[in-house]
């Protein structure tokens, strides 16, 4: 039995606060930081996705079987999670802004590689960072995602190609 | 793209918010208040002589019935030695845990007025003697208290 069932089983026999804790130690981190990276460094925007990807994550942690590693399928919730909101913001403005221009200022290439990153377009911008930057398969993402391994790989030729040409 | 960082602490205060929203949905259960008691009871401020027993009740509940324990420091109750309450409090810790872990903890607290009963725990148990073995191996009665064990109806 893996830590991670282990912590699941725990949690799921007496949903104790001390367990969560356990659970969300182990992980949040990971989960924090791939929020971060989606919402483009908003880190008030990134603890609200974290936050709701736990409740939903604990909601449905039942239905966790193992199949996938833990923090996969945790990373797949905060991702859909994402996709959600950004799908009510737009029912909820007319023109939503989600492809801002490219700011390559400061003298630092890591930084310019999370600002490029930043404004990428959503479904380029998940795959580019579950693929390049978390190293999952297009299998993976795909599960993850919803979506087929074809689209996987085309929105992450999109990602990288308009990375190229927005980096200095 | 190596040298992004995968993993990145947020604010501590989020650990906090992310419990508390999970309390308010009912989906985890807030850690037991029994340290603050538990102390209390080290402390040993009470002691009054009846002796250590655990009183069953002749009932054979449904399954999973709710029972209460109660804990009296009579006079055979031994204080911890000075400084080391600690070590009480944390023997009781790794009973009540163990307790929780089982789903088998409910609620626990001190109870405050005269007499010599300061605090409880209640448990939830298969029968009778289920929740008699679990009175049975709180650590309090090692130490000359007493738990009164009773079953709980509403």
């Amino acid at each position: 039995m893996t830590d991670d069932v282990a912590l699941v089983e725990r949690y799921l026999r007496a949903r104790g606060e001390d367990a969560f804790r356990a659970l969300y130690r182990a992980h949040t981190p990971a989960l924090y930081a791939l929020a971060m990276r989606l919402t483009g460094g908003d880190h008030v925007e990134a603890e609200d996705l974290v936050q709701e990807s736990w409740v939903r994550a604990v909601r449905e942690l039942s239905s966790f079987r193992a199949r996938s590693a833990l923090r996969s399928w945790l990373c797949g919730l905060l991702v859909n999670v994402r996709r959600e909101r950004i799908r009510v913001e737009w029912r909820e403005v007319d023109a939503p802004d989600i492809e801002a221009a490219v700011d390559t200022s400061g003298p630092d290439d890591a930084l310019d590689l999370e600002r490029a990153i930043g404004t990428l377009p959503e479904g380029a911008r998940d795959v580019f960072v579950l693929h390049d930057v978390y190293g999952y398969t297009h299998r993976e993402i795909a599960e993850m995602l919803g979506i087929v391994e074809g689209t996987s790989k085309s929105q992450l030729t999109r990602a990288r190609t308009l990375l190229r040409d927005s980096l200095p | 793209m190596k040298d992004l960082p995968r993993e990145m602490q947020p604010a501590r205060a989020l650990e906090e918010r992310v419990v508390s929203k999970l309390v308010a949905a009912g989906l985890v259960r807030r850690r037991r208040v029994w340290p603050i008691w538990a102390a209390a009871v080290a402390a040993a401020l009470v002691v009054s002589a009846i002796g250590v027993a655990v009183l069953r009740p002749t009932h054979t509940p449904a399954q999973g019935n709710i029972y209460v324990l109660l804990l009296a420091e009579d006079s055979a109750y031994r204080p911890a030695p000075k400084g080391h309450g600690a070590e009480r409090v944390a023997e009781l810790a790794r009973w009540a845990d163990s307790l929780d872990a089982l789903g088998k903890l409910e609620r626990a607290g001190r109870l405050v007025g005269p007499g010599p009963i300061g605090g409880l725990f209640m448990i939830r148990a298969a029968d009778d003697s289920a929740a008699a073995r679990i009175a049975a191996a709180c650590p309090f009665r090692k130490w000359g208290g007493r738990v009164v064990l009773k079953r709980f109806e509403e």
